[in-house]
């Protein structure tokens, strides 16, 4: 019984991150929730997660004879957190097709994943997350730009046969009641909630954790648990989950 | 024309400036009475009404002279005040605020009455942001509205969806 779900934008600086580490924190009320930095080459879930000084990260368990995603694993915040780390040279070492098996590994052993994913679509390791999950939580900002690369999300991952979850409005400034109904014609899913433009997110990033660590009051924070119960990930399905996410693509040829 | 609000606060203030703030900092729509406070002993009609639009005082008429806009401001007379605060929906104030004659500049409640050139500032700022939030809403519901555009998007991406899944190796995912 798991349900992997990839928080994807297709642009960044949307909020990915951040919205992974709320919905996560306000999953893990009630689900068993992991983590995973997905974005290998721009990572900067650690710096979320108060793990910017781990030593093993995901690309440590990406490399070829890499250690075992348990060494990458830390348990924070109520969760079980898996970052990746920042340097340029360990992405490039990183053979991001490995990606299937961590995921298939992780998924053995949580009921909610959640793959914080790459900010763009042009390239295979960015589109993986998208492909491997489930659902897709996609996160838009308010403007035109922000709103066109969620469009394209929602088309990449509808075309690899992963449902939308619904869409997240972060960074929401005064009312933006029309923009959300004109949306909601296009977009699969509810809208899950709109997120304030918030110095609570601003002072709880510069802190190095989670929103709902840092200020669980605040309204930004209401709004993400909002979404996270909208969310209602599947349970009780018991097929055999690691043999799901190996199969959900094809293998390359070896 | 201004139907009753929600009484929020009623007090003597010897100054302004903490109650325009208030209501700047939590945008509040709806209307405060303003009496000098040496008229509660008499008639009770010598008072200025200021009407707030998220926050920003946007009208000023005087009930004693009759005036509306800037100079009602200059009738209202000097502090201590009664100062009544009232909430009211937006909608309740949207006809009375196109009354161009009873309106005041962004900042002119907090300058004139309150003496306060600094919040004065901030109010225009806060007027300014939000032409910048209005003008960027306006563009993403204008895009959002444009159902040709919005289907080459989506066109456009399945396509390249599609194209890539075999360079990729995920042509197995996909949907038929
Ligand atoms: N609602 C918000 N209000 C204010 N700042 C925000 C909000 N959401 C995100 N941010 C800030 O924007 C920056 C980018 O957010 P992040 O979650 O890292 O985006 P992404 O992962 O999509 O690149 C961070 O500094 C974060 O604190
Ligand atoms: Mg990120």
């Amino acid at each position: 019984m798991v349900e992997a779900f990839a928080v994807a934008s297709g642009k960044g600086g949307t909020g990915k991150t951040t919205s992974t580490m709320a919905l996560g924190m306000a999953l893990a009320e009630r689900y068993d929730v992991t983590v995973v930095d997905a974005d290998t080459g721009m990572a900067n879930l650690l710096f979320h997660a108060g793990l910017a000084d781990v030593e093993t990260t995901l690309h440590d368990v990406l490399v070829e004879g890499g250690v075992p995603v348990e060494a990458a694993t830390y348990d924070r915040f109520g969760m079980s957190v898996v970052p990746c780390g920042t340097s340029l040279a360990a992405f490039e070492s990183v053979e991001p097709d490995r990606l299937r098996d961590v995921v298939a590994e992780l998924a053995a052993d949580t009921d909610v994943l959640l793959l914080d994913s790459p900010a763009t679509l042009n390239s295979k390791s960015a589109v993986l997350p998208i492909v491997l999950a489930d659902r897709v939580v996609v996160v838009l900002n308010p403007t035109v730009p922000a709103i066109s690369d969620g469009l394209k999300v929602q088309e990449y991952a509808l075309s690899y046969g992963s449902d939308i979850a619904g869409t997240v409005f972060n960074r929401v400034r005064g009312d933006i009641t029309g923009v959300k109904a004109k949306a909601e014609r296009y977009f699969e899913g509810p809208t899950l909630a709109s997120v304030p433009e918030s110095d609570a997110i601003q002072a709880a990033r510069s802190a190095g954790v989670p929103l709902l660590d840092h200020a669980p009051e605040s309204p930004a924070a209401a709004a993400f648990r909002t979404a996270a119960g909208r969310l209602s990930p599947n349970d009780g399905d018991h097929e055999d989950v690691a043999e799901r996410f190996r199969t959900a693509v094809i293998p390359d040829p070896p | 024309m201004i139907p009753d609000g929600e009484l929020l606060r009623s007090r003597v203030v010897s100054a302004l400036s903490p109650a325009l703030e208030d209501a700047l900092d939590r945008e509040l729509d709806g209307y405060a009475l303003v009496s000098p406070r040496n008229a509660l002993l008499d008639s009770g009609n010598d008072r200025g009404v200021i009407t707030f639009e998220s926050g920003v005082a946007t009208l000023a008429y005087h009930t004693g002279t009759d005036r509306g806009g800037p100079p009602a401001l200059a009738d209202i007379g000097s502090p201590p005040y009664q100062f009544e605060l009232y909430a009211l929906a937006a909608e309740a104030l949207e006809l009375p605020h196109r009354t161009e004659t009873l309106r005041i500049p962004p900042g002119a409640a907090a300058e004139r009455l309150a003496g306060d050139a600094e919040l004065a500032a901030r109010v225009r700022a806060a007027v300014a942001d939000d032409g910048d939030e209005r003008s960027e809403r306006d563009a993403v519901e204008a895009f959002l509205e444009n159902e040709a555009a919005v289907s080459d998007i989506r066109d456009a991406a399945r396509t390249d969806a599609l194209e890539r899944a075999e360079e990729w190796g995920f042509s197995e995912a996909l949907e038929e």
